[in-house]
């Protein structure tokens, strides 16, 4: 109880209500514009939070990131282009319902039932987190080198992408962390005689460069999206209540399957929202109205995608591994915060942790109001002329990088990832999974030679514990699972046509 | 820069066995079998298994179909490098020209690259580098260097 109160009174304090709110102001205008994904919002904040205090910078983080989740559905809606990728699995179904004129339904139902999703979420993490953290105590190297692993191999289950392009992304990623001297010997590693490279490549810039800069990239050669025609619109929220009670069923699905594709450790919106959106359509009574504009799919994918927003925070939470990669950011600023990720952050700074679920729930309920005004100004600020904005994008990397490490070396790694992460995405390479790697390859390294030292470089002792003989199990399946849908496809192809 | 799978694949074969190659050359720790040489090479071999896979265009089926973008002229293709370019630049002058020229100059010739109107370009040039001068150096305290036009706060 007293954790709760002093939880209380560090969320009222002034900095972090101020943060707050610009947060979510910015996260609703980034999300919104086209191409600036949730992802980039949270990597162009890491330099602010720096110079706030730890509770301060969770919660920017927290409310930017389900301010752009829901906003990119603003765009989708009206332009048919997705703001975030989160949203991308339903932005034909929204623009249909907008073409048909029902812009304020298919808005309205990404607004309310992003925020019950994400307050789901919220309630999921707040019962999961302590619970697994008991489990988590007797965890050893096998587990979490298994856990590691696992992460990355869901991080590769990416929809619309082939599985082995996004492992070797991964992979990629993974190689990148090998350089510098934190390794098991101490030396350096591929460094090539470079001393910048002596300490590594950090995280920060390469997240800035194949999120942000890839993304100036593209702009320079497609063309500037059409402009949105003034519009005005009628009540927003007015027939959302019918659509809960119409479609309850499904938005409970969508808030179940959305919390637990969050919690397994690198799946997170994206995955929830394709997931439950294909889950609609497949268990719906009327299957033939999808991509018509039904609003069915709409409620169930809105919702999964800012549930796995809060619930992707208990595997980064407990264990320092990310669910998806905007808690993989948010790692980096816990550690920096002196919030170290680890079962013990639920005993030993409970109050903190209590604050951040209130954050997390104050997020979801300011979005309403603030998402109302969004959606009734999106006309207005989806006219900034993209030539416009994406210089000062450019410039805030530029800044951005330099400010992670006082260093220039750093803006020219973000230059070098911009160009890597333009030439992964053209070429179907997942960039997601690259980040992964290479912000878990230190943790996963350390775990795989810790255990194979412990084993006398024997690989059995990897399966012989149980946690992390389900765990191994897990991973091998998810590695399995493409050849799975591969040979399942094949087979009801047969059938079909004999 | 749509390149083939066998080109996307080869380069990952290549980058597979030196990793490899490059971790088994690395020094073990005395007295223990796994040393820094065991992840690399791990992946160095999982890169090469990819590579080959992917040159073999298995898993091609997943893939998403290709967009078609209107025809881009040789030209205008190369406009892509422009953000990293300008990234170089900031890199390689902003301690000598100070940060407020050299973020000028960078907003203006991206925004120029993406299309917009000198007029705007300038304006936007002149407009951004102090706001966000102040708002890091001031607010953030980031070192951000002078150079030859310190900024007047």
């Amino acid at each position: 109880m007293d954790d709760l109160l002093e939880a209380i009174r560090l969320v009222a304090a002034t900095d972090v209500l101020i943060a707050i709110f610009a947060s979510a102001v910015y996260g609703l205008v980034v999300g919104s514009l086209p191409g600036l994904s949730a992802t980039m919002a949270i990597a162009l904040l890491v330099p602010v939070t720096f110079w706030l205090s730890p509770i301060a910078a969770i919660a920017t983080i927290i409310t930017a990131s389900a301010m752009a989740i829901f906003s990119g559905d603003i765009p989708g809606a009206l332009l048919r282009i997705p703001g975030t990728p989160a949203s991308a699995a339903y932005t034909n179904e929204a623009y249909a319902m907008t073409r048909k004129g029902q812009a304020e339904i298919a808005l309205g139902a990404g607004l309310w039932f992003s925020a019950i999703g994400g307050i789901v979420g919220t309630l999921s993490l707040m019962l999961l987190a302590p619970m697994l953290a008991e489990m988590a105590l007797s965890f050893s190297t096998y587990e979490y080198f298994w856990l590691a692993l696992l992460g990355l191999m869901c991080a590769t289950l990416v929809a619309r992408s082939s599985p082995i392009k996004a492992i070797a992304s991964m992979l990629l990623g993974l190689l990148i962390a090998c350089v510098g001297m934190e390794n098991p010997a101490g030396t350096p590693r591929f460094t090539f005689g470079i001393p910048d490279l002596l300490g590594g490549i950090e995280p920060i810039p390469a997240l800035v460069g194949v999120f942000a800069v890839s993304e100036v990239m593209r702009a320079m050669a497609s063309a500037e999206p059409p402009k949105l025609p003034k519009r005005v619109f009628g009540s927003i929220l007015a027939g959302q209540w019918l659509l809960t009670k119409k479609y309850q069923w499904q938005m409970w699905r969508g808030n179940f399957v959305g919390v637990i594709i969050g919690v397994l450790p690198g799946a997170g919106a994206d995955m929830a929202a394709w997931v439950s959106y294909a889950m609609s359509k497949k268990f719906s009574k009327e299957p033939e109205k999808f991509g018509t504009g039904h609003p069915e799919g709409l409620v169930e994918a809105g919702a999964s995608n800012n549930a796995s927003l809060a619930s992707g925070w208990v595997p980064s939470l407990l264990f320092g591994i990310p669910g998806d990669t905007i808690t993989a950011i948010a790692i980096g600023v816990l550690y920096m915060k002196g919030l170290n990720p680890g079962p013990t952050l639920f005993t030993e700074r409970a109050a903190s942790m209590y604050a951040l679920y209130i954050i997390f729930i104050l997020a979801n309920i300011i979005m309403i109001p603030l998402g109302l005004i969004m959606i009734r100004l999106a006309s207005t600020v989806l006219r900034t002329p993209r030539n416009l904005v994406m210089p000062v994008i450019l410039l805030l990397c530029a800044v951005g990088a330099f400010a992670t490490g006082a260093n220039l070396f750093s803006v020219i790694l973000v230059g070098v990832f911009g160009v890597l992460g333009f030439v992964m995405e053209r070429n179907g390479y997942p960039v997601a999974a690259l980040v992964l790697g290479i912000v878990m390859g230190n943790m996963l390294e350390q775990n795989f030679v810790a255990s194979l030292i412990k084993s006398d470089s024997d690989i059995l002792p990897f399966f012989e514990r149980p946690v992390s003989s389900v765990l191994a199990a897990l991973t091998i399946a998810a590695l399995l699972w493409p050849l799975g849908v591969w040979i399942f496809n094949r087979l009801s192809h047969r059938r079909i046509t004999t | 820069m749509q390149l083939s799978d066998r080109i996307t694949g080869a380069v990952l074969v290549s980058l597979g066995a030196a990793a490899a190659w490059g971790g088994s050359r690395l020094p073990p720790v005395p007295g223990q079998d796994v040393g820094p040489a065991a992840f690399p090479m791990v992946i160095g071999f999982g890169l090469v298994a990819c590579g080959v896979l992917i040159a073999l265009g298995i898993g091609r089926g997943f893939e998403a179909p290709e967009e078609e973008g209107p025809a881009q002229s040789w030209f205008s293709s190369l406009r892509v490098l422009v953000p990293p370019l300008l990234l170089f630049f900031y890199a390689l002058t902003s301690e000598a020209l100070g940060f407020l020229l050299t973020a000028a100059v960078m907003v203006f010739i991206a925004a120029i690259a993406l299309g917009a109107r000198p007029g705007p370009a300038a304006v936007l040039a002149l407009a951004a580098p102090p706001l966000v001068h102040l708002a890091f150096y001031k607010l953030l305290s980031v070192p951000l260097p002078a150079g030859i036009l310190p900024a007047p706060w």
